[in-house]
């Protein structure tokens, strides 16, 4: 050991100590847009950030960052999950229909409804990760078995939430809406699973690098396979809020769920084509569309322009980590130098 | 004197600083084979991609027929007449045989035999290929997928053949053929230029020999004129820049401490290798004759027969996997998560012992790592810092701190060094003596002989997958090595038994496989139902109810054909719904009742112009932005639902009903739509089939690097993908347009899911590179037709979803697993 240490203790700098908290990329972009967009909601929108409006949009921001945290997990092992339109209407069905609004009832309820998420993540996870089928086409099929047992269950249309679930999921605590209190939760327990469990880092790393994870022993498709059973249990649970929450739901309340849930795992910094994922990011970047669109709505304009401002969201926050900048920089840098030369011979 | 095609005059190269050519000079001569000789990284490859002009030297001339070039273009080297056939040959597997060959070969080199396929078997014969032209790529075996790559080349008659070790995964039989089909073409005056390691092959083949070394001319001299020994004393002798450490000073006490005994698999053949307590062992030879293999098979990362014992204990496939540590050779590919943090990346194998209680716990892991890192002097600005901003040789040591973080049974290094620096390297070798020294075994794979000369206490050279040399102490030289390799005669078992099974029943079989029986097992299924529902409901064969189906199947199956061409390219379009639904909603604005023809003409071009921009939006996004197909459709799915939400925020603008008349009219029971809906499938399945054009399409989706190789333009082909997509989901839109009769801008979306079950359905893979429209067509009518009889046999909305989903799933998973075997590169 000695000589090793003696042949290199010229340049060998000591290692920096680890710092204690580290902010992602996705998420100072998403901060930073969060912050821009209150700003400009206060000054030009100012009834989008009453306490009224923002009481009102917390709790459907809290559903869909409940959402986008297992949607990041599934996309960071280089998957997606569209079963998100079934699950979530599945597990809306669940409490409502269930229990009857018989409060007594509700805990059966949210059980069969969890075990019937783990279910479906385990046939996702099979299909996907054991025999190969493709994502899109796996999870549309399931979403439609899904659709099925809504079918069967509820006939289209569920009942009333239970007064029980309704004061769980919509009232406040110090003044702020439980079902974000509940999303805070479950950010910080998939963060601290992936940041300091040793499955869950075992999990980044098979995300990260699914073939070096394999070179390194790791088991790749049990990996893969737990991402979709943890994100069906969390739409599950953002299912089971949404159902108090709306208190008079649809069937199809996950239909609209699916492509903003992409979208803001987009927006926080992961990429669609696997790899790290950044849960935290993506749960504000929940509350950054569910914001815009309240502002969009404040503002009174037409639903073609809300679902325009989605995809341009979309399509910037793409654009932002996967266009190579410094290359676009140099080439159009490039250009202009060849013009003024060009410029010089006339 | 002789007349020499091509002729490399003072040609350098340097890659980021490093020389891999220095000043030189080589020259082929016609009807003569010359033979290009060297180790590992002596320059051959880099000086051959540069006379086939896919690397530039920075300084230098080529002079090819005595016309002066500073570099040449892939291009424009084969139109000069300069064929290479590549180590790794560049094939499509989801193309037959003859796609793969009329996708590269010009028709005038295959008329040899009168007819074309006549020719192409004729050129095949010639190597002792004989498989059907119509046999897919992919289920050839490497030396069949070799040969072929050959022939090729050999069939258009260029004036300079480089051939790149193109005995390797050869038999004896396709070795001798070789050599004879090598021989026939210089007797007509090409100029074959051969890379290769091996003395043997030189002998038998070559007139001329040049040897490089370190990217330095060493000499060229006739075949005939030099000695084995002076061949060997001009490949080695590398000058060596690293310090070793002192090797293991072997004593009496020492006791065997590892044990590999007959291990075998599909790439290497009964090795068998020992080590004492504190010894470093090697595995020499060319890259790729199954020392990485063994290096996996040893780390319990691919299956293999035999057995592997440290301290007398043997360990099972799963203890290897646990307690055997690797370092691959491909860092970027398997040996690092490049996005994660140095820390992260160096504990990934140790965090059980990190743990307290429930979670990792930050300090232990944190000292821990971090004393690692510092005693093999990894140097990086922090511990958080990403591993992809390490030079090679830190992240190589970082790749060694997981390793000794783990406390392994037994090291398995797999080119340690390649891409380090001189200084790190001798670290690395430290590091990996003191590791040997605490009594973990140590195996080192490298193709650098000079780097095992100097680092272990014995050594195994391999050759084909066998070990054909053991060397200890004293006779450990470079030399030795290259010695046992050159000298080496060994060849693999070539899998001839493959072509037997192909000729034998081989039409059959691939009628299975085909993408045929899809359409046929679908048209069964279709003619079961309808037989069932109409036994409960004759109303469902009348004439109206199979002119309503068949309309419904029409505007599904547009759309689906169009999705079927973006999946051959292996994407995929989920905005061809929405897409539908759009151009739907633009027909609303112009064709009214009472609108003018003129009014209605426009709304059709106006739809077509729209939809090929639609399409070339995406494509531009998936080629030019690098968005993924989900990414770049899926935002263009809510685009152009938002844009169909502007234009009409509820449905409005009823279509003129002649129009829809006219769109509706029927032959019989039978809508005219569905009859150019099928006639045109057909076409189009024929088209894509035989067409140059239908070739590249799914030349690209099987395998965008080797299409890209041979020359396919990938954007291009893509973006025209898109296109088509888009403007099959305008014929949707007019099908839509007589279906709904307004503009409702909440219809169109479910096309998408619809059409993406029709592809699945027909037997479409979603990997790209394969289908049938046909299939497709069918698709569509069995999903429209399992939605109807639910309707017909009174079921509930319950049924319909659970047929949805029951049918693409089951699709998905029986045309997967069936051809799963055959996806496996």
């Amino acid at each position: 050991m000695t000589v090793i240490e003696s042949s290199t203790s010229l340049d060998a700098g000591v290692m920096k100590k680890s710092s204690r908290i580290q902010v992602s990329r996705g998420m100072k972009t998403m901060i930073a847009a969060l912050v821009v967009l209150f700003l400009f909601c206060k000054i030009f929108v100012p009834d989008s950030t009453s306490k009224g409006a923002v009481l009102g949009m917390l709790p459907f921001a809290a559903v869909l960052a409940i959402i986008a945290l297992g949607q990041t997990l599934v996309i960071q092992q280089g998957g997606i999950d569209l079963s998100v339109a079934g699950s979530v209407s599945l597990a809306v069905v669940y409490v409502t229909r269930l229990p009857q609004q018989h409060d007594s009832q509700l805990w059966k309820a949210v059980l069969v409804a969890l075990g019937s998420a783990v279910v479906v993540g385990v046939i996702n996870g099979i299909l996907i990760s054991r025999i190969g089928i493709n994502a899109i086409v796996a999870t549309l099929g399931v979403s439609s078995l899904e659709y099925a047992v809504i079918m069967a269950i509820s006939q289209g249309s569920p009942r009333r939430t239970t007064n029980l679930l309704n004061h769980i999921a919509a009232n406040l605590t110090l003044g702020i809406p439980n079902s974000a209190i509940f999303a805070v939760l479950a950010t910080i327990m998939v963060t601290l699973f992936l940041k300091r469990s040793v499955s869950g880092r075992r999990f980044e790393a098979v995300g990260a690098n699914s073939h070096a994870g394999f070179a390194a022993g790791l088991k790749v498709k049990r990996h893969q396979i737990s991402a979709y059973i943890c994100a069906q249990i969390l739409y599950c649970l953002a299912g089971i809020l949404l159902a108090g929450i709306l208190t008079q739901p649809t069937a199809y309340q996950g239909d609209s769920l699916v492509f903003p849930s992409v979208t803001v795992v987009v927006l926080g910094g992961t990429s669609l084509l696997g790899g790290r994922g950044f849960p935290a990011a993506s749960a504000v970047a929940a509350l950054f569309l569910q914001q815009l669109n309240q502002m969009v709505l404040t503002l009174n304009v037409p639903f073609g322009v809300r679902t325009l401002v989605t995809a341009i969201a979309l399509l910037v926050g793409i654009a932002l980590y996967t266009i190579r900048w410094e290359l676009v920089r140099e080439r159009f840098s490039a250009l202009n130098s060849r013009r003024s030369v060009g410029a010089a011979h006339v | 004197m002789e007349n020499s095609p091509l002729v490399l005059a003072n040609i350098s190269k340097n890659y980021s600083g490093v020389a891999a050519l220095r000043d030189v000079s080589f020259e082929v001569f016609s009807g003569e084979v010359h033979a290009l000789l060297g180790e590992n990284g002596a320059g051959k490859s880099t000086l051959m991609n540069i006379a086939s002009g896919t690397t530039f030297p920075d300084s230098g001339t080529i002079a090819v027929d005595g016309k002066n070039f500073e570099k040449l273009s892939p291009k424009l080297a084969t139109s000069l007449g300069i064929a290479f056939v590549h180590q790794h040959p560049a094939v499509l597997p989801d193309l037959t045989v003859a796609e793969n060959i009329s996708i590269s070969v010009p028709k005038k080199f295959l008329q040899s035999h009168g007819s074309t396929s006549e020719s192409m078997r004729a050129m095949l014969h010639d190597f002792g290929l004989d498989v059907d032209l119509k046999e897919r790529v992919g289920t050839l075996t490497v030396a069949q997928k070799h040969l072929l790559e050959v022939a090729k080349a050999f069939v258009i008659h260029p004036k300079i053949l480089i051939l790149d070790e193109p005995t390797a995964p050869l038999g004896q039989e396709s070795v001798d053929l070789l050599f004879e089909r090598v021989r026939m073409i210089t007797d007509e005056g090409t100029a074959v230029i051969y890379i290769t390691h091996r003395m043997a092959e030189v002998r038998a083949i070559a007139k001329r020999v040049t040897v490089l070394r370190d990217g330095k001319f060493r000499g060229t001299s006739l075949v005939s004129e030099i000695s084995d020994l002076d061949l060997l004393t001009l490949i080695v002798g590398r000058e060596i820049e690293s310090t070793f450490p002192p090797k293991h000073d072997g004593s009496a006490t020492d006791k065997e401490f590892l044990r590999v005994e007959n291990l075998t698999s599909d790439e290497f053949f009964d090795i068998s290798l020992t080590a004492n307590r504190g010894e470093i062992i090697g595995i020499s030879g060319v890259v790729g004759n199954g020392q990485s293999a063994v290096c996996r098979a040893l780390a319990g990362i691919k299956s293999a027969q035999g057995t592997i014992s440290v301290a007398g204990k043997v360990l099972g496939s799963r203890d290897l996997i646990n307690n055997v540590a690797y370092m691959p050779a491909d860092r970027h590919g398997e040996g690092l998560m490049m996005s994660l943090s140095v820390r992260e990346n160096a504990a990934i194998n140790s965090l059980i012992k990190f743990r307290s209680r429930l979670f990792v716990s930050r300090s232990k892991e944190v000292n821990t790592v971090r004393s690692s890192l510092n005693s093999i002097a990894v140097k990086a600005p922090s511990m958080d810092a990403l591993v992809s901003s390490l030079s090679g040789g830190n992240q190589q040591k970082v790749v060694m701190a997981r390793a000794l973080l783990a406390e392994p049974a037994m090291i398995i290094a797999d080119e340690p060094t390649q891409g380090v620096d001189v200084g790190a390297r001798a670290e690395i070798y430290s590091i990996l003596r003191e590791i040997a020294q605490k009594g973990i075994p140590v195996i080192v794979a490298s193709s650098d002989a000079k780097e095992l000369e100097g680092l272990c206490d014995r050594v195994y050279v391999m050759s084909r997958g066998h070990i054909v040399e053991v060397l200890d102490a004293e006779a450990i030289t470079e030399e030795e090595m290259v010695k046992a390799a050159v000298a080496s005669t060994k060849l693999i078992k070539q899998d001839t038994s493959g072509t037997a099974v192909v000729k034998r029943g081989g039409s059959i079989r691939r009628f299975f496989k085909g993408d045929f029986i899809p359409p046929i097992i679908l048209s069964l299924i279709m003619l079961g139902l309808g037989v069932y529902v109409h036994g409960k409901n004759s109303r469902y064969t009348s004439a109206f109810n199979i002119n309503s189906m068949l309309l419904l199947v029409t505007a599904l199956g547009f759309i689906a054909v169009g999705q079927t061409i973006v999946m051959l390219v292996g994407g995929m379009d989920l905005s061809v719904g929405p897409m539908a639904g759009f151009l739907l909603i633009i027909a609303s604005f112009f064709v009214q009742d009472g609108s003018k023809m003129t009014s209605i003409i426009f709304a059709f071009v106006l739809m077509l112009v729209l939809a090929i921009a639609g399409g070339a939006a995406n494509g531009a996004l998936i080629r030019f932005g690098k968005f993924t197909a989900v990414a770049a459709t899926l935002t263009s799915y809510i685009g152009i639902q938002g844009f169909s939400y502007l234009l009409r925020k509820t449905p409005g603008g009823f279509i003129n009903q002649n129009v829809s008349a006219k769109i509706t009219g029927s032959w019989g029971p039978i809508p005219v739509a569905f009859i150019i809906l099928a006639v045109g499938s057909i076409g189009i399945e024929y088209f894509v089939r035989n067409s140059a054009w239908g070739i590249r399409l799914r030349a690209v989706g099987s395998d965008e690097e080797s299409a890209r190789r041979l020359g396919v333009p990938i954007n291009k082909t893509v973006i025209t993908a898109y296109v088509l997509s888009a403007v099959f989901a305008g014929f949707g839109a007019v099908m839509l347009m007589a279906q709904l009769g307004v503009g409702d801008p909440a219809q169109g979306t479910s096309y998408t899911l619809q059409s993406i079950t029709a592809v699945v359905l027909g037997g479409t893979s979603l990997l790209g590179g394969r289908g049938s429209f046909i299939g497709t067509l069918f698709g569509s009518m069995l999903l429209i037709q399992v939605l109807n009889a639910t309707t017909f046999l009174g079921l509930s909305q319950t049924w319909q979803y659970l047929f949805q989903g029951l049918l693409v799933v089951a699709a998905a998973v029986v045309y997967t697993t069936t051809r799963s075997s055959k996806r496996r590169k």
